[in-house]
């Protein structure tokens, strides 16, 4: 295809792209300059940004509570998804139409489509009502997990539904034709087969719930500030800090260091599957 | 009869078996619907509970009365929704329409904005080697895996009133002294651009990964060249990925609340903010369920117009549940 496009329509191209590209990372490549700012009294740069932060207490337990979340809510969100993307592409009557049929696809849409701030609200108002009638779900980590859970479900399903969606019909057949019941033919030929799926499905699901602030905000209550809504609240109260500026660098740094590793990762892998036997 | 009617009502989803005679045919498919229910009713079960169930009781909040804490309570009443109108005890007041207003504004304008980013980006990365193809893309969207708050304050490092371009803002006039781009409408523009710019350029790039460039070829043979070639062969058989792109931006934008939360400040506040302070700062939790409806509304005519838009067009051929 690239014959195609002519020379000087590549070079404009060029010239749009890598400032967009350049812009893209400037102001991530700022909060991380501002964060070696000298101490107070002092000229040049320094750590003492981040020697504030890892003294900082609330800091701590706040990352705590932001790891918990993550893995706790990928860990349950993985596993209903899982069984939720099989189920669907194993065992949904084929010729089913209409509503009826249609149903599960509008469950499994509507966390995806629905506005964030509609979904914490929604659920801020629920928790809240089952807490005044029943004295359940105390809005904290708990409810935080919760939604989470909510909204990662349906990225695992759809993740796991498009691998098993890809594969041939007849292994399921095989794996009946050699005595495999369901359960045995669920662990022995499904999971191996969409393990990179589900692998992936967990992997986005923490994704998503360290990208989150909107519904972890009105999930959350006094005792479970996470992370990112420590962030907000700092800059709300005071403005950017350089302790801010420290804890946002981490925070951004460590996502694009496994984000880089797992794609050369997965891009070896890819690679040494293809090889000629 | 009725039992039969019972058992369609609880498999809701497998009806097509229930009409069928008693043969082996029922055993099997009812075998099938046990299995569906072990498997996919838990993770459809939680989402009801936990998502589909609460949108249920905000939905009915907005057509009850509010107490003295912003509480709801009962009669049902439409006043909620003459609030949002703009109507109260004061009269009307035409705050809550601009805000409307500005929030489709900003919504559009990010869209155009990252549809015009887009096209280039995408077509400069489809003119790259295929080995750099992926991790140009992953470095397209690797900004919008940080967090919605780090990757949005960010900008004030930009825009805020003692940040770069601010500077050149002072020397150019645009903006008065003492004061930053953020907070402001731009810095909003340019925050949700910046936030919703990967989900315009995936799905552009997936349908300009399936590009049949042997229409360009045909085009440049019968003379067609530069704008009016991408015009006539390349655009059409990107306008599926276009839509979706347009859905996953506007969408998210016009509810945003961090951007402008952040970014935004007095002078530009959208509906999420509004909504927001419905049930935080000042509570009166009907007026923000109904605004919370009026904007769902919103959302549902958008999708339900560009789903007609895209099936008339022409829909992509992936895998979907």
């Amino acid at each position: 295809m690239s014959n195609v496009v002519p020379r000087s329509v590549r070079t404009m191209l060029s010239a749009i792209s890598w400032p967009v590209y350049i812009l893209l990372y400037t102001p991530l490549a700022l909060v991380a300059l501002y964060s070696f700012a000298p101490a107070p009294n002092q000229t040049g740069h320094s750590l003492h940004a981040y020697s504030v932060l890892f003294a900082d207490g609330d800091v701590g337990a706040a990352l705590r509570r932001s790891l918990i979340l993550a893995f706790g809510s990928a860990i349950v969100s993985t596993s209903l998804g899982t069984l939720l993307g099989y189920g669907l592409c194993r065992f949904r009557a084929p010729n089913a139409r209409g509503i009826a049929a249609n149903l599960p696809s509008l469950i499994i849409y509507t966390p995806i489509i629905m506005p964030s701030l509609v979904f914490g609200i929604s659920e801020l108002i629920f928790f809240n009502f089952v807490h005044s009638t029943t004295g359940l779900l105390n809005a904290g980590l708990g409810t935080m997990v919760i939604a989470h859970i909510t909204f990662q479900v349906p990225y695992v399903a759809l993740t796991v539904f498009a691998r098993l969606a890809g594969l041939d019909p007849n292994l399921f057949e095989a794996s009946h034709d050699l005595y495999a019941d369901g359960i045995k033919s669920f662990f022995y030929l499904t999971v191996p087969v969409v393990r990179p799926a589900i692998i992936g499905g967990f992997l986005l699901g923490i994704t998503l719930s360290i990208d989150d602030f909107t519904i972890s905000f009105f999930t959350s209550g006094p005792g479970s500030v996470t992370l990112p809504i420590y962030i907000y609240g700092a800059i709300a109260r005071k403005g950017i800090s350089p302790e801010i500026n420290a804890l946002g660098t981490l925070m951004i740094a460590v996502i694009i260091v496994l984000a880089v590793a797992h794609f050369f990762i997965n891009r070896h892998r890819e690679r040494a599957s293809q090889l000629p036997v | 009869m009725f039992f039969r009617k019972r058992t369609a009502l609880l498999g809701f989803f497998l009806m097509s078996a229930s009409s069928l005679p008693q043969t082996a045919v029922q055993t099997e498919s009812r075998a099938r619907a046990f299995r569906l229910w072990i498997t996919a009713g838990p993770g459809l079960f939680w989402i009801i509970l936990f998502l589909l169930i609460p949108s249920a009781v905000l939905l009915g909040i907005g057509f009850l009365s509010s107490n003295d804490y912003g509480s709801p309570v009962m009669p049902i009443t439409s006043q909620p929704f003459q609030q949002v109108a703009g109507f109260s005890m004061l009269g009307w007041d035409d705050g809550n329409i601009i805000i409307f207003l500005r929030s489709l504004e900003q919504a559009g304008i990010a869209t155009v904005v990252t549809a015009l980013l887009a096209y280039p980006l995408v077509f400069f990365i489809m003119t790259r080697p295929e080995s750099v193809r992926p991790l140009l893309m992953l470095f397209i969207v690797l900004p919008s895996w940080t967090n919605q708050v780090v990757r949005t304050y960010a900008w004030l490092e930009l825009l805020g009133p003692n940040a770069p371009l601010t500077w050149v803002a002072h020397a150019l006039h645009i903006v008065p002294p003492d004061l930053g781009i953020a907070p402001g409408s731009f810095a909003v523009t340019t925050g949700l651009a910046y936030n919703y710019l990967p989900y315009m350029i995936v799905p552009l790039y997936a349908s300009a990964e399936r590009l049949d460039w042997t229409l360009v070829e045909a085009g440049r043979d019968l003379y067609a060249s530069g704008f009016k070639l991408f015009w006539h062969t390349v655009f059409p058989q990107t306008i599926p990925g276009l839509l979706s792109g347009i859905i996953f931006v506007a969408i998210p934008a016009f509810g945003d609340y961090v951007v402008p939360q952040l970014l935004g400040g007095d002078r530009a506040l959208m509906i999420g903010s509004l909504i927001a302070n419905q049930f935080t700062e000042t509570p009166d939790w009907p007026y923000g369920a109904a605004l919370t409806i009026i904007m769902l509304v919103f959302t549902a005519a958008g999708l339900i117009a560009f789903r007609i838009l895209s099936r008339r067009l022409g829909g992509s051929g992936e895998a979907t549940i």
